[in-house]
C-alpha cells in the first residue's frame, strides 16, 4: 500500500512540474526585448510578450528578442540585424551575449514581407540554422494570417523548447514529445495490467504437440516447384550536397560575432 | 440393484477411494483394498436404460436425491458413498478413468496457495477463508482419436534485395508449393457435461494420460460423478475445431523458408477413429466473495487451478501506475541519453 502512494505522489509531482512553466518574474526586473517599430502589437500585447520573453529567456539564459520594422536600408535585413546586435549589444549573460533575434521587415522594396532569425553564442550552438528554420516554418502560417502575437508566442516557446535539446539531435523527434511519452507509458501499463488480468483465470497450457501422435504423423509428400523470378529496381535517393539546409546558414557580424540564421518570406 | 456401495468387510463402514494410495480404503478401521483385484459388480449386471426412477440408499434406506446427470454421489442422510450403477453401464459405461491423486486436504491447501499468488486479486480474497465448498468430481470427457489427411497448395515467394550502383534491386522468386501431411491426434479431450464451462475445462488440460486406468466403480466411491450429457457425435464438431488451430500451425511449420506464403487450396480430411468415454478428476471449489459466488476448478492430478478470480480495482490501479511510472521514467532516461533533456 505504501509503495502505491509513493508512486502516485511521484507521478503527481512530475506532472505538476511539467504543467507549471516557471515562477513569475517580477515586473521591475524585466528587460525590454520587444521592439515593435512596425506597430504590429497593442501595448498590452507587447507587455505580455515582453514578460513571456523574460520568463522563458531566463530559463535558457538567453534573450529572446523580437524586432519589427517597416523597412531596412537596401532590404538587407541580415546586415541590419547584425548591426543591431553590434550596436545595441544585447545578451542575457553579458553585452554581446546569448541572444536570439527575430526580425520582421513589413514592406521591403519588392513588396514582400520578410522574417529573419539569428542566434548568437549559446543560441548559435543550440539554435543552429536548421532549428531556426524549423521555428520559422512553424510560425510562418500565423504570420501570413496576421496573427502576430500568436506567432511570437510560438517563437518564444519553440525556441525555449528547442534549447532544451543537445545540439545535433532532432528536437522534433517523437521520442522527446511529452504526450508521446505519457501515452506510451500509459499504453505499456494498460497492456501489462490487461495481460495480468487475462492470465489471472489460468491459461491454456496445451499446444499443438500435446495430442499429436508424432510416430504416425508427418509430411508424406512435398513439392516446391520454381516458377519464375521477377525483379524490380529502384533508384537510391542520394542526398545532394551537405550543408545545414534551410533558408540560411549563418555568418559573422562586422563586430566579429558569429551567428546562425534563417530567413524567408511570409 | 442399481445402487452400489462398498462396505468394509472388517467393520462394515462405507469405504471410499483414497487418492493418496490409489486404493479403496475404510475411514474407520483403515483397511485398504486394491481396486484392481475387486470384481466390478457392474460387469455382472445388465440394465435397461431409464429403468429405475428412484434410488434407495443401501445403508439407511433413504431416497437418494440426485440430478439426472449424477452417477456417483453420497447419501444426503447417512453420508454413505453410493454409485448409481445403471448410469454407468451400457452406453454410459466409461472406458477409462484417471483417479484423483490430490486429496481434499491437499486440494484445499493448493487452492489457498494459489489464492495468495494472485497479483490482482483483492486482499480479502487472498486469505481464502470463505471457501463455501470443495467437491471432488469426475467429469465426463470424450477422448477423440482423429486422423487427418491434409493436402495444401500454396504460392510462396523468396525475396532477395541487393544494390548495384545507384539502384536497389528486389528479386522475387515464385514457387508453387505442395504438401501432403498425415496428422494424427490422439486423446483430444472434450468435456461432455453440459453443466461444465467449456472454457474452464479447456484450461484444466493437460491431464496426465499415463494415469489412465481401466474403469472400475470403486474409484468413484466418495466422489461425485457425472454421466455425459452430450454424446461423441454431438461433440465431434468441437473436437475438430479444437485441432484445426493445431493443424494450421503444423502446416505453417511444414511450409518454411519462404518470405510470404499464400494458400490457394487447403484440404483437411478428418476421420474419427475412436472416441473413448472417460472420467477425469476435477476439484470444484465454490468461493463466496463479496456476495457473489466464484467457481474454480482444479485438475485432480496436476493441481492446476483455473477460474476467474475477482479483480481488485485498487491493485489494478497500483500496478498500472507503477508500470506506467517506470515506463515513463525509462522513456525519459532514453530521451535524456539521446540528448533530449530530462524534463
Amino acid at each position: 500500500m505504501r509503495r502505491r502512494y509513493t508512486l502516485w505522489a511521484v507521478l503527481f509531482l512530475l506532472v505538476v512540474y511539467w504543467m507549471v512553466p516557471a515562477g513569475a518574474v517580477a515586473a521591475e526586473d524585466m528587460k525590454p526585448l520587444i521592439f515593435d517599430e512596425a506597430n504590429l502589437l497593442s501595448p498590452e500585447e507587447r507587455n505580455e510578450l515582453n514578460a513571456m520573453a523574460n520568463e522563458y529567456g531566463a530559463k535558457r539564459e538567453t534573450d529572446f528578442m523580437i524586432l519589427t520594422v517597416n523597412s531596412v536600408p537596401n532590404d538587407d535585413y541580415e546586415l541590419w540585424t547584425e548591426n543591431f546586435y553590434d550596436e545595441y549589444a544585447p545578451g542575457y549573460d553579458k553585452p554581446h551575449g546569448n541572444t536570439v533575434i527575430l526580425t520582421m521587415v513589413m514592406s521591403a522594396r519588392d513588396g514582400t514581407r520578410n522574417v529573419h532569425l539569428e542566434g548568437y553564442y549559446k543560441a548559435e550552438k543550440y539554435l543552429d540554422s536548421g532549428r531556426l528554420t524549423k521555428i520559422r516554418s512553424k510560425i510562418t502560417p500565423d504570420l501570413s494570417n496576421g496573427n502576430y502575437k500568436q506567432a511570437f508566442e510560438k517563437y518564444i516557446k519553440t525556441a525555449h523548447r528547442y534549447m532544451g535539446f543537445e545540439p545535433g539531435v532532432n528536437p522534433d523527434n517523437i521520442l522527446f514529445n511529452i504526450w508521446f511519452q505519457l501515452g506510451s507509458a500509459a499504453a505499456i501499463g494498460a497492456i501489462a495490467v490487461g495481460i495480468m488480468a487475462y492470465r489471472s483465470g489460468g491459461r491454456v497450457t496445451v499446444n499443438r504437440r500435446t495430442y499429436e501422435d508424432a510416430s504416425t504423423s508427418g509430411i508424406m509428400d512435398h513439392q516446391d516447384r520454381y516458377i519464375r523470378t521477377t525483379t524490380t529496381k529502384r533508384k537510391i535517393e542520394r542526398n545532394t550536397g551537405g550543408g545545414s539546409g534551410g533558408g540560411g546558414g549563418g555568418g559573422v557580424t562586422r563586430g566579429g560575432h558569429s551567428h546562425s540564421s534563417s530567413s524567408g518570406k511570409f | 440393484m442399481p445402487v452400489i456401495e462398498y462396505k468394509c468387510p472388517n467393520c462394515g463402514s462405507g469405504m471410499v477411494f483414497d487418492g493418496n494410495t490409489g486404493m479403496l480404503s475404510c475411514p474407520s478401521c483403515g483397511r485398504k483394498d486394491n481396486i484392481e483385484q475387486i470384481p466390478d459388480p457392474l460387469k455382472k449386471q445388465v440394465f435397461i436404460e431409464d429403468e429405475v426412477k428412484e434410488y434407495h440408499c443401501n445403508s439407511c434406506g433413504a431416497v437418494i436425491v440426485t440430478e439426472p446427470e449424477t452417477s456417483a454421489t453420497t447419501c444426503s442422510f447417512c453420508g454413505s458413498a453410493v454409485v448409481l450403477s445403471d448410469r454407468l453401464s451400457g452406453n454410459l459405461a466409461p472406458v477409462m478413468v484417471i483417479p484423483f491423486s490430490i486429496t481434499k486436504e491437499e486440494a484445499m491447501k493448493a487452492f489457498k496457495k494459489w489464492c495468495r499468488n494472485g497479483l490482482l486479486t483483492p486482499g480479502g480474497f487472498m486469505t481464502a477463508d470463505r471457501i463455501k465448498g470443495i467437491t471432488g468430481m469426475y467429469v465426463p470427457f470424450w477422448l477423440y482419436e482423429l486422423h487427418n489427411r491434409v493436402e495444401v497448395h500454396a504460392r510462396g515467394t523468396k525475396v532477395r534485395t541487393y544494390t548495384r550502383g545507384d539502384y536497389q534491386y528486389t528479386e522475387t522468386q515464385h514457387f508453387d508449393i505442395y504438401r501432403k501431411i498425415r496428422l494424427n491426434y490422439v486423446k483430444v479431450p472434450i468435456d461432455a457435461s453440459e453443466k461444465m464451462n467449456d472454457e474452464l475445462m479447456d484450461k484444466l488440460e493437460p491431464f496426465p494420460y499415463q494415469q489412465l486406468k481401466e474403469f472400475k466403480t470403486p474409484y468413484l466411491a466418495g466422489y461425485i460423478a457425472e454421466k455425459y450429457s452430450q454424446n461423441d457425435e454431438q461433440l465431434y464438431p468441437r473436437a475438430k475445431e479444437k485441432i484445426s488451430s493445431y493443424i494450421d500451425s503444423y502446416i505453417s511449420t511444414a511450409v518454411s523458408g519462404y518470405t510470404t506464403v499464400s494458400y490457394t487450396n487447403k484440404q483437411i480430411d478428418t476421420t474419427l477413429k475412436q472416441a473413448d468415454y472417460v472420467l477425469l478428476p476435477v476439484w470444484m471449489v465454490h468461493y463466496d466473495y463479496n456476495k457473489s459466488e466464484h467457481t474454480f476448478a482444479m485438475n485432480g492430478q496436476t493441481g492446476k487451478v483455473v477460474g476467474k478470480p475477482p479483480i481488485s480495482k485498487a491493485k489494478v490501479a497500483a500496478w498500472f501506475a507503477g508500470i506506467s511510472g517506470v515506463s515513463l521514467l525509462s522513456l525519459k532516461l532514453i530521451s535524456w541519453a539521446m540528448g533530449g533533456g530530462f524534463l
